[in-house]
């Protein structure tokens, strides 16, 4: 039996390929995803360990509470420095300050995007061996206007060593000398990330607080072990702060960046195992269509003897060949996978460092599986179907490739499936929602299959429907290629099914964008009144507006009003909660819908609260409300301000004053001014007015009303671009799917096609029929998916509703041009097909056998 | 110019009245030791208005010639026309071009598409051309042949008397100017075999068609009105107003 599968499998070589082809295709993207995530595992692995091998204690306060998995930390005083200093068992000591700090280049552009890509680091250089960088050249900063580079920001920015360079910390620009560049563990820099390195003090001063260190790291003497030397420090700490060995330090690092890179692993994974999916159902009907086609053979090895067993056994080993040769392939091709993704990561904007190639066992097993499950699973019915081939069916006609519809058993099936899946998807949606993701994915996947087997039902009347007008206008091969992607409904409709996922999904998430563009653009239309914004760089990584550039703009006579805005995290009422604060005319600027108490009353220990979650806590103006500062700690404020609208404001809104006493000064920037222009002033005039002072702020930006929307909606075209390229792959397994179809379609009209061109189809009209047939079925494809696409989109952007997701949107031009484009795409689909048919010897394919 | 092709056997020169014909045809399969002679020389012509059959015993190269002369094979040397026109002249849309609108096709078996209805596959060829065709010579094709009720179905509703018959008609359907049919009786039982013919028959008298027909069957071969012999890929007899007794006779003479 092993030698009929091989021969089965030489002898048809185009079939080998094609079905080899989707499998390997996803199997490489699962490798390719865990290739890059466990090659930056292991880069950032050795990159900590090496920065840290001569740390032995690092100490830092207790942490007062987690935002997404990062502890949120007070600083401590420097005095301790100099206390642990006094240890015997402490050889160096080095005080630490991080902050935010981004270079600008001689041109005046800046290096780096804050919040997307790597960070950009202001901190303090180290004057002892604990130092993690290594100087390439010049010399440490010593007093304030001092910097020393890292060498990847150096190169990037075109700065050396004596150079005059800005630096924007706190909002403000500020001139230094670069005195010095060095390089991070043999590379330019860490990780890709921006390091500006001051003398402690400037540090303190422009990214810290005065006094004040973010961490203490620590080397032991000869002898002393990491562990004695935490015991030694820990006698001497005082309450809040927390000692621990550079080994649980590094191990620290990792596992948060493991965290980190988990995320973004399954994000990866969600698209490989779509192609995937893609891949199975092609392999399904290959083998559906392969086993149909070669009745006679079965049904004669059935004849001389071979059970029913050996023949199933036999399809499945075919399946499994196919599928360990395309495994193979797909391992391999997955190392140039996850170059590609790491290329394409970085195109938008999601640098990552990567050295070398690692390959775990990890990859290889989940490689492995997936493309050997997938084969076989897809393979078992049709090879069943192969085992019930009667013997007597060896004496009938070939199988013409006519097909009857299916079954009314198979209908309610099909129904049924389509029931649970969208069950099981609105549980997910709606139900728990710490299982919600998992649920809703495996929801997908059941209306998925659901859909396809459904589809077998509809798939005659559908491709008849949208065929018409190439029968109408195409001639006699519009016709016939109308009726050949009508004569088998099974076939046709799992060929269309594969590319209804990938449509599906470009579907739902267009849809889904478009959605949250609308809706962003609703709350910015009806919250926001004023007319211009004046935006900095940074605003989500610790940079901001300049000081003073809020009074100095509200001072401006062609200004009514000025709002600052600032961000943070606190735990308020027991809950981490992000919250923003807003500066004394804020409620001038925007519509927040005050309920109770007044805007004005937002003083230093006061808090403003949205209805909606004030009537779930029970909270009325004047009550206490506990908040825990990550800097001040525990303290109460009371509710002066209940107001309606929860977008963009949020839940907790904070007065300047309540801000500015709980944060360190170098955290108390603006990160957008919101203006409103005087009602007798042209607003080109004021955004005049209003750059005369920005100017001298590189990267601070004035936008009007509309460039502000766009700037805030950009995000989601980046995303959208993103998850596009990754879809890109599912639509391309499709379309060759597609091919495959045709190619075996053709091959089982090899006697029809020889007939219409003996009595006179010319080639040209053959390949138009085949192309036909490839864009109805592509068509068909598309409109399935463009179905279960508006389907999901409308199911999430419902679910998302309380989150300020309240408009569903569907870009229809963007949706007519997705249709498009699978016609088009089916066309490519068929070129190779339709090629070979045209070349097909006419006498042969008629007479031949 | 006259050629001699069997030894003592002489035959006319090619005329433009033959609505096809060959000159010194030879088709060569294969190439060195195993190269097989399927066609040897064979310069003949088949007049228009009458119905020529082609006979031989297996392996003479009846098909063969039949192939090359209407276009879907080419000979290794020589020619082959339909009227005046040179067919090794031609690329593969103009021949195309030239089956579609100037021949008719009878094949043994897969005569019809399956997804078309009777009547679109006797019109395929006109269609294929983006033309109507002469409806009354259509309704007259299709009354010769006793197709009337049966147009709307598809082949698989047809027996395979019906299904020939609707192959005859849609040879016929674009008034060819000459018909090739490849034993177009050879799968059928000999009632509708009859059938069959009587309707290639009633081609040339009643709609003055030319009619070149392979077969090895001495009845099917009575029905025309001359017969070309064909061994070893070569024209050795020919006979004129056959009977199926002659026929079988001369075949018995040839060794068939």
């Amino acid at each position: 039996m092993l030698r009929t599968a091989l021969r089965n499998l030489l002898g048809h070589r185009f079939r080998l390929l094609t079905t080899g082809v989707a499998i390997t295709l996803g199997v490489a993207f699962v490798a390719g995803t865990l290739v890059l995530t466990d090659t930056l595992d292991r880069t950032l692995d050795e990159m900590f360990v090496g920065a840290y091998a001569k740390t032995d204690a690092v100490v830092r306060a207790e942490g007062s509470f987690e935002v997404t998995g990062v502890e949120q930390r007070p600083r401590i005083d420097e005095g301790l420095v100099g206390r642990l200093a006094q240890l015997p068992g402490v050889a160096d000591v080095q005080g630490e300050v991080w902050g935010f700090a981004q270079v600008v280049d001689p041109d005046g552009d800046l290096v780096g995007v804050p919040g997307a890509g790597p960070p950009l680091v202001g901190t303090s250089w180290a004057d002892t061996a604990l130092n993690t960088f290594t100087l390439e050249e010049g010399r440490g900063p010593k007093g304030s206007g001092e910097v020393v580079l890292d060498l990847g920001t150096a190169k990037r920015a075109g700065y050396s060593v004596g150079d005059r360079a800005t630096v924007i910390v706190g909002g403000r620009a500020v001139e230094v000398t670069v005195t010095g560049v060095a390089s991070f563990q043999g590379s330019d820099s860490p990780a890709g990330a921006s390091f500006t390195m001051f003398a402690l003090e400037t540090a303190q001063e422009l990214v810290g607080e005065p006094g004040k260190v973010d961490s203490i790291a620590l080397s032991a003497m000869p002898g002393v072990s990491e562990e004695a030397l935490v015991a030694e420090v820990e006698a001497v700490l005082p309450d809040g702060v927390e000692a621990l060995t550079g080994d649980a330090f590094t191990k620290e690092n990792q596992d948060d960046m493991a965290a980190a890179l988990a995320f973004f692993n399954q994000f990866l994974f969600v698209f490989a195992l779509v192609a995937l999916l893609v891949g199975g159902f092609i392999i399904f009907n290959t083998f559906t269509i392969t086993v149909a086609q070669r009745t006679r053979q079965h049904a004669l090895l059935r004849a001389v003897g071979a059970s029913r067993r050996q023949v199933l056994l036999s399809v499945l080993v075919e399946a499994l060949l196919v599928g360990l040769g395309a495994t193979i392939a797909g391992i391999a091709g997955g190392i140039g996978v996850a170059a590609g993704l790491k290329r394409l990561l970085a195109a938008f904007g999601i640098d990552l460092p990567a050295a070398g190639i690692v390959v775990s066992g990890r990859t290889l097993a989940w490689a492995a599986a997936a493309g050997l499950l997938v084969t076989l699973v897809a393979a078992l019915a049709p090879a069943r179907r192969a085992g019930s081939v009667p013997p007597v069916a060896a004496l009938r006609e070939a199988d013409s490739g006519e097909a009857a519809g299916p079954s009314r058993l198979r209908q309610v099936l099909g129904l049924l499936t389509l029931g649970i899946g969208v069950a099981t998807l609105l549980h997910g949606l709606w139900g728990d929602p710490a299982a919600g993701l998992a649920v809703v994915g495996v929801g997908a996947v059941i209306v998925f299959l659901g859909v396809a087997m459904t589809a077998r039902t509809v798939a005659r009347p559908l491709a008849g429907a949208l065929g018409a007008p190439l029968s109408r206008l195409g001639g006699m091969p519009g016709r016939l290629a109308r009726q050949n992607a009508m004569r088998n409904p099974q076939r046709t409709a799992t060929t269309a099914s594969a590319l209804m996922i990938g449509v599906a999904l470009v579907a739902f998430i267009t849809v889904f964008a478009a959605s949250t563009k609308v809706s962003i653009s609703k709350v910015i239309d009806r919250a926001f009144t004023g007319d211009l914004v004046v935006a900095a760089p940074g605003e989500a990584a610790g940079g901001g507006v300049a000081p003073g550039l809020t009074e100095a703009l509200r001072a401006l006579p062609e200004i009514e009003h000025a709002a600052g805005i600032r961000a943070g995290v606190a735990e308020i009422d027991g809950t981490v909660a992000p919250f923003v604060a807003v500066g004394p005319e804020a409620h001038e600027l925007f519509d927040i819908d005050p309920r109770a108490g007044s805007p004005n009353d937002l003083d230093a220990t006061s808090i403003a609260v949205q209805a909606d979650v004030a009537e779930e806590r029970g909270l009325e103006v004047g009550d206490p409300v506990p908040v825990r500062f990550a800097h001040t700690g525990e303290q109460v404020l009371t509710v002066a301000l209940i107001y309606g609208e929860r977008q963009p404001a949020g839940d907790w809104v904070l007065g300047l004053p309540a801000f500015e006493a709980n944060f360190p000064p170098t955290q108390n920037v603006d990160f957008q001014v919101f203006l409103d222009v005087a009602d007798d002033v042209d607003v080109e005039a004021a955004v005049a007015a209003v750059e005369a002072l920005t100017d001298e702020h590189p990267g601070t930006q004035v936008l009007d009303h509309s460039e502000y929307k766009a700037s805030q909606l950009a995000f989601v075209d980046q995303i959208l671009g993103l998850v596009y390229a990754l879809l890109a792959l599912a639509l391309l397994i499709a379309l060759l799917g597609i091919g495959n179809t045709l190619a075996l379609s053709i091959l089982e009209r090899t006697h029809e096609i020889g007939l219409l061109r003996a009595v006179g189809m010319t080639r040209r009209q053959l390949r138009r029929t085949i192309r036909g047939e490839a864009v109805v079925i592509a068509v068909l494809g598309a409109a399935l998916g463009l179905v279960v696409g508006l389907f999901f989109g409308w199911a999430l952007v419902s679910a998302l509703g309380d989150l300020g997701l309240d408009t569903l949107a569907v870009p229809y031009l963007q949706l007519t041009v997705l249709v498009a484009i699978a016609a088009v795409a089916g066309v490519v689909a068929a070129a190779l097909p339709a090629r070979r048919a045209a070349r097909m010897d006419v006498l042969q394919a008629i007479v031949g056998e | 110019m006259a050629l001699i092709d069997a030894p003592g056997h002489e035959v006319r020169p090619a005329a433009p009245a033959w609505a096809a014909s060959t000159e010194d045809a030879r088709k060569v399969y294969g190439t060195g030791e195993t190269a097989v002679v399927a066609l040897d020389g064979v310069t003949v012509g088949f007049e228009q208005g009458r119905f020529t059959a082609i006979m031989g015993p297996s392996g003479s190269g009846k098909s063969t010639l039949l192939h090359c002369v209407a276009g879907l094979d080419a000979l290794t040397s020589g020619v082959a026309r339909i009227g005046d026109v040179d067919l090794s002249t031609l690329d593969d849309r103009r021949l195309t071009v030239l089956r579609r609108d100037r021949v008719g096709f009878v094949f043994q078996a897969f005569n019809l598409i399956p997804t078309l209805t009777a009547e679109e596959n006797i019109t395929l060829p006109l269609a294929l051309a983006g033309r109507r065709g002469d409806p009354a010579w259509l309704d007259q094709v299709i009354a010769t042949v006793g197709l009337a009720d049966r147009l709307r179905h598809r082949p698989s509703e047809l027996s395979g008397g019906q299904q020939q018959r609707v192959a005859v008609a849609r040879a016929l359907a674009n008034q060819p100017e000459i018909v090739f049919a490849d034993e177009p009786t050879g799968n059928l039982d000999s009632k509708s075999g009859a059938d069959v013919l009587r309707f290639l028959r009633r081609a040339v008298d009643d709609l003055e068609q030319s009619i070149v027909m392979v077969t090895h069957d001495p009845v099917a071969a009575s029905y025309a009105d001359r017969i070309v012999f064909l061994v070893d890929g070569q024209v050795v007899d020919e006979m004129t107003e056959p009977t199926a007794d002659r026929v079988l006779d001369r075949m018995k003479q040839l060794g068939a």
